[in-house]
């Protein structure tokens, strides 16, 4: 107790004298910076990395749960077995439709939003609160219930489309590979458009008003002034958001498992959907950890593309 | 002119609302459904197409939810859980993303990069070996024990979104406050703390979502019955045949109740301007 | 001082459990000597996925468990009611961190997998007076407990599937009894054109599923030791069935929800809306049809007979002791508790069918008048493959049989993958 005391006074001098000294660029170079990023870093490396590091060891091994049993290094094996399993593929392509299909409306549906809640108006609270509602709801609860809006014969969907005459017979929208893909795809773009508006509020509050005014003054309508002043402001976070919504989109799991069960066949497998079967069902760790790393490795490179497209506009646009 | 101006602006506003009041529409009806269901009662099979308003709703499923099976328990426990993990999160990733943003130090590129490559595996198989490493540091079966893994685990994605936001604010700011002689954590404190509002109350929201809402890791290291957390009491209203439905969903509806208030709460910070009249000041 | 500590922690750890071990192996001695009441003590905790709310689980706290604790003072029950979908998941979890409970109430088809991972007790040489035991329970749900040479669990509850029907939905199809043969129940899917009824419905094509067909019809997965498929799910019998499934769904006289699609409308909504005029299922539509839809009167009959008889498949749980539990002794008291027929009795009035060959059909009627299908039925019942590698043959079957009645494939060449697919699983574990 009394050594906190006295010790916090202590490394405030030191703080001071070493930002104000001579040597001040390597002050700011050395141990802040560690200081600031340590706890976190530390606290991540034991529960996060050591972790996947055992789960990438995992990956060739042929994995025996009970301790004590020697899991036998396998090489390869594992991953080899994933590029030669057809349902790897499929579940790839299926989260990559996912992707496409729900990253753009995600986030200008969420754009719009954050766009028009972000002025001060009457019921701003009220609305902001309405739009978040879905992503706070819980999984459970909205697959059920898209599940309901896609039933073949009661379903609420095939019910409105049959009565505009748009289809002449209901539609198995659960029972076939594509139409249950963009039926999940339905719900990701419904439950996650309040988060990125969110973090789009959050960026926007950071465009000043004096550059709005002045734009005003000068006579640029709202859209020069969206195109010439909010969208430059906002692009870092826009990109941001593509890697993290491309990232999550990858990783969808509780929408396939409670809406399609990866089926009928594994049609409608997704990676995450594959690999929790193998792991949890199929008990087939090592197996399971190989097809982790193989959509990490591609959640990785398709981040880094983004990362430098983005730089690459960025530069052409300056 | 001028009353041009205004009526095409309280168009706009008209308009506004419209496209608002649509959106809201199409997003609250599955809410409003879930909420018609709890009200319900009895159900073990869903109707279909289910409907929206019916006779004689009733609030019995709230009251065997909230009664049956420690609920109220739970709630506090899930309570000071994300609450605690919020605290800890916020000020973990913010001293993290203000470290990264703002020094330069040997590794940084590498450590950030290690950061975000941990984000892209998958959590799902890394239950096993989290869940020997929480069994030799004796975490299993306890409350505290859940707050190092929500941390650790939501640190890479709030430290990734509030670096973008420290980067923005500007150098200059900084080095006025550097000239004042203040060190490096009274300008993170008093400086970029505050100035990232907007964005430390969008990762609060996050966070305390993600710790309400988490269950494999906590249904799998927790034994006691006292000690579990909400969404294990939500689930465990789910039978093998013939689950409840009424009463699922009125115990979600119960658990959606406190991220609602924490998110309109903390979406107060989010307001334009605010940054502006902090950075002029 | 900490380090101390840390370092004494293990030496400690280890002094207990082997003190554990010790008091386990001197009352296990004298539960033969028909006194362990005397020997046991200290808390037994006890996994199972009764759900919150539910008949079930109240008796089990607030009726057996006191109950027992009051025999046997010094004796702590925790009962930890686990979601019945994270169930699997938690258990393969703690059998890696060795963080088992004394008990679990197992679905049957994870005992021979928790058995090959040496996370349970062969039963019949922990327990001395397991001969006793498996004496008193019907032999079908016993079977589910056998991996290799050994039992490694008890059948704690136990179910089947019968046939379901809506009578008024029969009318339609102009017959007024269900269809008791195979025969019969093709000629009642000749009848469904036009009637907007199908004959019957089944929600998928896994194991659970297709093999009260197969079965029925002569079928098998492999043979009894469980060494070879071939011969078995693509002899000629299995492949007649699956024949038999592809020709009624092409006729459309039974519902494609077989086909595996979640968007159909379920079979317990079906049923009783008269789109299905039959299905196969379990006790516990019952409770859920009265819940539900009130003025259905739910009807049960004997699955339609084969040219082997009429052979159900069996459901529910077992109990198993696991090697993580430190007090084993007390632990198997309590499973003998759950065992005998009171507890037996008491769980039968929540619907939980009882294993006691004891409790007799005239005893359950009493209970309950539905019980008495499913009594009958049980008596030729089997289980599916008692295997570790059960969830991939299933998986198998699953997959084959619908390649077969999608016609993208003959019911034989799909058989015949199924067989040598299947062969390739059960070698793993030979």
């Amino acid at each position: 107790m009394t050594a906190a005391v006295t010790a916090s006074p202590t490394i405030a001098r030191a703080d001071l004298v070493s930002t104000r000294s001579p040597g001040r660029r390597r002050g700011r170079a050395g141990l802040p910076g560690y200081v600031f990023v340590a706890p976190g870093f530390l606290a991540y490396g034991l529960v996060v990395l050591w972790p996947a590091l055992q789960a990438l060891v995992m990956s060739f091994q042929q994995y025996k749960l009970r301790k004590g049993l020697a899991s036998p290094f396998i090489g390869w094996a594992n991953y080899a077995r994933a590029i030669q399993d057809p349902v790897v593929l499929r579940s790839f392509a299926n989260s990559a439709f996912y992707v496409l299909v729900t990253v753009p409306p995600q986030l200008i549906i969420g754009l719009v939003l954050a766009i028009l809640l972000d002025k001060a108006m009457p019921a701003r609270t009220f609305f902001r609160v309405l739009f978040y509602l879905p992503v706070i709801t819980s999984w459970v609860v909205v697959s059920l219930l898209f599940k309901w809006l896609f039933a073949t014969d009661d379903g609420v969907f095939n019910w409105i489309l049959t009565s505009i005459g748009l289809v002449s017979h209901n539609v198995d929208w659960l029972g076939q590979r594509w139409t249950a893909m963009l039926a999940v795809s339905l719900l990701g773009i419904w439950k996650g458009v309040g988060w990125s508006m969110l973090i789009l509020l959050a960026s926007l509050a950071g465009v000043s008003e004096d550059l709005h005014e002045a734009a005003a003054i000068d006579g640029a309508g709202t859209w020069r002034r969206f195109l010439y002043v909010t969208l430059p402001h906002i692009r870092g976070t826009v990109v941001t958001i593509t890697i993290l919504l491309v990232m999550g989109g990858l990783n969808v799991f509780p929408s396939i498992l409670l809406m399609t069960g990866g089926g009928p066949a594994d049609a409608t497998q997704v990676p995450l959907t594959y690999i929790y079967k193998q792991a949890f069902t199929f008990l087939d760790f090592g197996y399971g950890a190989a097809l982790s790393y193989l959509l990490a490795f591609f959640v990785v490179v398709i981040s880094l593309l983004q990362y430098g497209a983005a730089k690459l506009v960025e530069r052409r646009s300056e | 002119m001028i009353v041009q101006r205004r009526r095409t602006r309280s168009l706009g506003l008209a308009s506004r609302y419209l496209i608002l009041a649509l959106g809201a529409v199409v997003l609250v009806t599955p809410f409003a459904f879930m909420v018609s269901v709890s009200l319900k009662g009895r159900t073990m099979l869903l109707e279909v197409p289910p409907r929206l308003f019916f006779k004689n709703p009733t609030l019995d499923n709230y009251v065997t939810a909230w009664t049956s099976n420690q609920f109220g328990q739970y709630f506090v426990n899930s309570l000071g859980v994300a609450v605690a993990t919020t605290v800890l999160t916020l000020l973990l990733s913010s001293m993290m993303a203000y470290g990264f943003a703002r020094f330069r130090f040997r590794g940084r590129g590498a450590m950030f990069t290690v950061l975000i490559l941990g984000m892209s595996i998958p959590g799902m198989l890394l239950i096993v070996p989290q869940f020997l490493l929480a069994k030799d540091l004796q975490l299993l079966n306890s409350l505290p024990g859940l707050l190092p893994f929500y941390v650790g685990g939501s640190l890479a994605f709030n430290t990734f979104l509030l670096r973008a936001f420290f980067e923005r604010i500007p150098r200059e700011l900084d080095e006025a406050m550097e000239i004042d002689g203040a060190g490096p954590w009274r300008r993170y404190w008093n400086l970029a703390l505050p100035l990232a509002r907007p964005a430390l109350a969008t990762t609060a929201i996050f966070t305390f979502l993600g710790s309400w809402d988490e269950f494999a890791w906590a249904l799998t290291v927790i034994n006691d019955v006292e000690k579990r957390t909400l969404p294990i009491g939500i689930a465990l209203f789910t039978a093998e045949h013939g689950t409840q439905w009424g009463l699922v969903f009125a115990a979600s509806v119960i658990a959606v109740t406190p991220v609602i208030l924490v998110y309109i709460l903390f979406q107060r910070q989010i307001i334009s301007g605010l940054t502006n009249g902090a950075i002029k000041s | 001082m900490k380090t101390w500590l840390k370092a004494l922690a293990p030496a400690v750890g280890l002094v207990l459990s082997l003190s554990a071990c010790g008091a386990a192996g001197t009352a296990m001695g004298t539960s033969a000597s028909q006194a362990p009441s005397a020997a046991i003590s200290g808390s037994v905790t006890f996994w199972h996925a009764y759900s919150a709310d539910s008949p079930e689980l109240s008796t089990l706290e607030k009726v057996l468990i006191p109950k027992f604790e009051s025999l046997h003072p010094g004796v702590t029950v925790k009962s930890v009611p686990v979601p019945y979908d994270s169930l699997h998941q938690k258990l393969v979890t703690a059998a890696a961190g060795e963080q088992l409970p004394d008990l679990v109430r197992s679905d049957i088809i994870w005992v021979p997998e928790l058995a090959n991972l040496d996370v349970i007790e062969p039963l019949d040489t922990t327990l001395p007076d397991f001969a006793d035991l498996k004496a008193k329970v019907f032999p079908g749900p016993l079977a589910t407990n056998k991996w290799k040479d050994h039992y490694y669990g008890l059948p704690l509850d136990t179910n089947t599937r019968v046939l379901m029907y809506n009578a008024d939905a029969l009318k339609k199809l102009g017959v007024t009894q269900p269809p008791a043969t195979f025969d019969e129940l093709k000629a009642l899917s000749a009848k469904t054109a036009g009637t907007g009824v199908f004959a019957y419905a089944e929600g998928g094509t896994g194991g659970w599923s297709v093999l009260p067909w197969i079965w029925s019809g002569g079928g098998s997965v492999t043979d009894d030791a469980v060494t070879t498929a071939t011969g078995h799910i693509n002899g000629a019998d299995t492949v007649a069935v699956v024949q038999m499934l592809a020709d009624m769904l092409k006729q459309k006289g039974i519902s494609d929800i077989i086909l595996g699609g979640q968007g159909g409308t379920k079979t317990s909504d079906g049923l009783p809306k008269g789109q299905f005029a039959t299905i196969l299922d379990g006790p516990w539509m019952f409770p859920i049809m009265k819940s539900q839809y009130p003025n259905f009167d739910l009807k049960t009959a004997p699955i339609p007979a084969g040219k082997a008889g009429s052979i159900s498949v069996v459901g529910g749980e077992d109990i198993v002791l696991t090697k993580d539990s430190k007090n084993k002794a007390a632990a198997a008291e309590f499973l003998r508790f759950l065992l005998s027929e009171d507890s037996q009795m008491e769980m039968a009035k929540t619907g939980q069918m009882p294993v006691l060959s004891s409790i007799t059909a005239d005893k359950l009627n009493a209970i309950q008048p539905y019980y008495g299908t499913f009594v009958e039925q049980l008596k030729t019942a089997q289980p599916r493959t008692p295997s570790p590698a059960w969830p991939k043959i299933d998986e198998v079957i699953s997959k084959q049989v619908l390649t077969a009645i999608k016609g993208e494939a003959t019911p034989q060449a799909a058989m015949d993958a199924a067989a040598t697919q299947i062969n390739a699983l059960i070698a793993q574990y030979k």
